[in-house]
């Protein structure tokens, strides 16, 4: 397991890297490795086991600078093609969850050349009339001061759960991690808090420009990007696969750790 | 040496709030539901509120002060600038002073720029500008995304004052408000243009940013213990960067006061207004029952070091000014006075000596207080709370900032 830090574009930009194997560049949501942990969790770990996993932290996250030009998802796309460059990684397995989902989407049907699988992990990014993504900053703002379980529902697979206790407890967390999920809502209301809401209204239309393999996994009681995505993302990919794991909500890499870990390492394999 | 400058602030609250709101609504602010408008009840409520503001006027208060609120029960002022245009029609000696505008929700900054430039025209050159950020709330009201709203608001402002000294037309390049011609009709009767009030919750940057501008600062807090003095400190060590000489005159804080004749009577009088104003105006906001939408990760406006700092002092869930559970607790916070004119005197003076502020922007009616409470309260305050205010600042001021006496006393006489 390796950190640096690299420089994009004069900026730097914080990386862990993990395990052997295909290169796949992955990019983290909000409670994720960079969004609320500082280091690699369960999932990354187990998709290390058969993966070289390169995880960067999105701009302003963990100890990666911010980038006062970047505003707008295009900017992000820009950014990662610059990190792409950086790391040596002509082309390479994509993975992403949450808002890092979106970020691979929108890599993939712009560069589908440099892009051998994709993996999105309830991701955000589409535009599905009727189906709103929920308004995860209003919940960011707890009840009366330290409840979260509107943030948690959106999350995890209900306001209460075990897990979502222990990741977002009803209480002030250790600074730093308060700080990488600040963090990290300040890196995903640049791009998504104003409409469109954590999406692009266009990329559901650009999706067939990626004909690679997609994989799809999405939380059964996810409950922050509405299962319609799912199959617009999977419908609309020609070569792709969805997965609905039990159990969980958005974050299925805390949800459901080895399960989604192995899905995307079989994936990759064959 | 000039002596303190007494402003009515007037809020506009929605006063027609059902008995149970507290229960069964999470927030006063954004979504508090706008079927609570009781048409009936609410006619002529602007004109009851403008009419307060003219009373204060004829008081003899130094200036009337209005400020920008969307979708709240809070701040009926969407568009203070419509109540500005009254106030210059019926009010003859008094600032209109706007605090502020909130730019990263206009469209154009140019219309602010007229805007202003009408109100300073049509009032005789009494209008004070003040330019909002916006805080939490109103990044949920008009989907200002919160890290982009400083950059666009230090923009916006110094396209307006150019606006105002700058012949036109010229082209503003951007980035944020890039604009092919700029040359707005009217300009501002004052020269160079109307003074600038830039409000902050303390944040070394917009110290600097109003600092370096020659613009006046204005604390957005309700609360005024050892902090208010420390602001007022950082503000003066900031423009002294700048080779500007601190005054008392380039610093205003909020204070709410309710006087009657007694102490007593002064409590039995305003309760109803204040508890009011503290459970239901400050839900949402100052409150942390319910959902408090004025600042953390959902609107992440403060850089991240600010956010540190922030944490390393803030309990969660701790009590704020609308929590407060009884007068004991309230009079802690030094926010609202209530009491006899000698009561409030005596507490007004201790905060100007320990704050050193030659501004204060007073607060006399509170959520759903009756009218005639309220103009009670301004009389009783103007008659005799205000010379003796006057009185004694001036000798503070005197004696704490001898080197401003000439300076100060060129302004011009009110």
């Amino acid at each position: 397991m390796t950190t640096k830090s690299i420089s994009v574009a004069g900026n730097s930009v914080w990386v862990e890297e993990l395990g052997d194997g295909p290169p796949v560049l992955y990019l983290h949501g909000i409670l994720d490795l960079h969004g609320i942990e500082a280091e690699p969790m369960a999932f990354h770990r187990h998709l290390a086991e058969s993966c070289r996993v390169i995880a960067p932290a999105h701009p302003g996250c963990a100890e990666t600078g911010e980038d006062e030009t970047i505003t707008t998802i295009d900017d992000v796309v820009f950014h990662y093609l610059r990190v792409m460059d950086a790391l040596d990684l002509d082309t390479c397995v994509l993975a992403g969850s949450n808002i890092g989902g979106w970020i691979a989407a929108e890599i993939a049907v712009r560069h589908p050349e440099r892009i051998e699988k994709l993996a999105l992990i309830g991701p955000t990014g589409l535009f599905v009339s009727g189906h709103p993504i929920a308004d995860i900053f209003w919940y960011a703002q707890p009840d009366d001061g330290v409840r979260y379980d509107g943030l948690r529902n959106l999350l995890f697979a209900g306001p209460r759960t075990e897990i979502g206790l222990s990741m977002i407890p009803d209480a002030k967390d250790e600074i730093d991690r308060e700080m990488l999920k600040y963090k990290a809502f300040r890196f995903a209301s640049l791009i998504g808090f104003r409409p469109p809401y954590l999406y692009n209204p266009k990329l559901h239309i650009r999706l067939d420009r990626y004909t690679g393999p997609a994989a799809i996994l999405w939380g059964e009681h996810d409950s922050l990007v509405p299962r319609a995505h799912a199959d617009t993302y999977s419908d609309r990919f020609p070569n792709s696969r969805l997965e609905v794991l039990p159990n969980c909500g958005n974050s299925l890499i805390v949800e459901s750790p080895e399960r989604t870990a192995e899905l995307i390492s079989s994936f990759i394999a064959n | 040496m000039h002596p303190v400058k007494l402003f009515c602030w007037h809020f506009m609250s929605y006063p027609y709030l059902p008995e149970d709101f507290d229960e069964k609504y999470e927030s006063g602010w954004v979504t508090v539901p706008n079927s609570l408008w009781d048409r009936e009840q609410a006619k002529g409520l602007y004109q009851e509120y403008i009419d307060q503001l003219v009373y204060a006027d004829e008081l003899g208060f130094d200036g009337m002060v209005l400020n920008e609120h969307h979708q709240n029960i809070y701040g009926l002022m969407p568009s203070p600038n419509m109540i500005a245009a009254a106030l210059s029609q019926r009010t003859k000696n008094g600032k209109i002073v706007v605090l502020g505008n909130i730019l990263p929700l206009q469209m154009n900054p140019l219309r602010v720029a007229e805007e202003y430039a009408m109100i300073d025209c049509m009032s005789g050159g009494r209008l004070i500008a003040g330019f909002a950020v916006g805080g939490g709330p109103e990044a949920f009201n008009y989907d200002v995304p919160s890290p982009q709203a400083r950059r666009q608001f230090w923009e916006a402002i110094d396209l307006i004052v150019r606006t105002w000294t700058e012949d036109g037309p010229f082209e503003h390049e951007g980035p944020e408000y890039p604009l092919r011609y700029v040359n707005a009709w009217p300009r501002p009767e004052q020269t160079p243009h109307p003074p600038v009030w830039v409000p902050g919750a303390r944040s070394r940057e917009t110290m600097e940013n109003a600092a370096k501008r020659g613009y006046s600062y204005f604390l957005s807090s309700r609360s005024h213990g050892d902090q208010t003095r420390k602001a007022a400190q950082a503000f003066a060590a900031t423009m002294a960067k700048y080779d500007r000489t601190y005054s008392p005159f380039d610093f205003g804080i909020l204070l709410s006061v309710y006087v009657s004749e007694t102490d007593e009577q002064a409590k039995i009088e305003s309760q109803e207004g204040i508890w009011y104003f503290l459970r239901n105006c400050l839900k949402g906001h100052l409150r942390t029952k319910g959902r408090t939408l004025t600042y953390g990760p959902g609107v992440p406006s403060a850089s991240p070091d600010s956010w540190r700092g922030f944490l390393e002092q803030w309990q969660f869930g701790a009590s704020q000014l609308g929590d407060t559970q009884d007068w004991e607790e309230l009079d802690q916070r030094a926010s609202i006075i209530v009491g006899s004119p000698e009561t409030v005197r005596d507490k007004l003076l201790a905060v100007v000596e320990r704050a050193q502020t030659g501004n204060l922007l007073i607060q006399f009616h509170f959520g759903n207080m009756k009218d005639e409470l309220a103009r009670k309260s301004m009389r009783l305050f103007a008659e005799q709370v205000a010379p003796a205010l006057r009185a004694e600042s001036a000798d503070i001021f005197a004696r704490d900032f001898p080197a401003m006496a000439d300076t100060i006393e060129m302004e011009p006489a009110k």
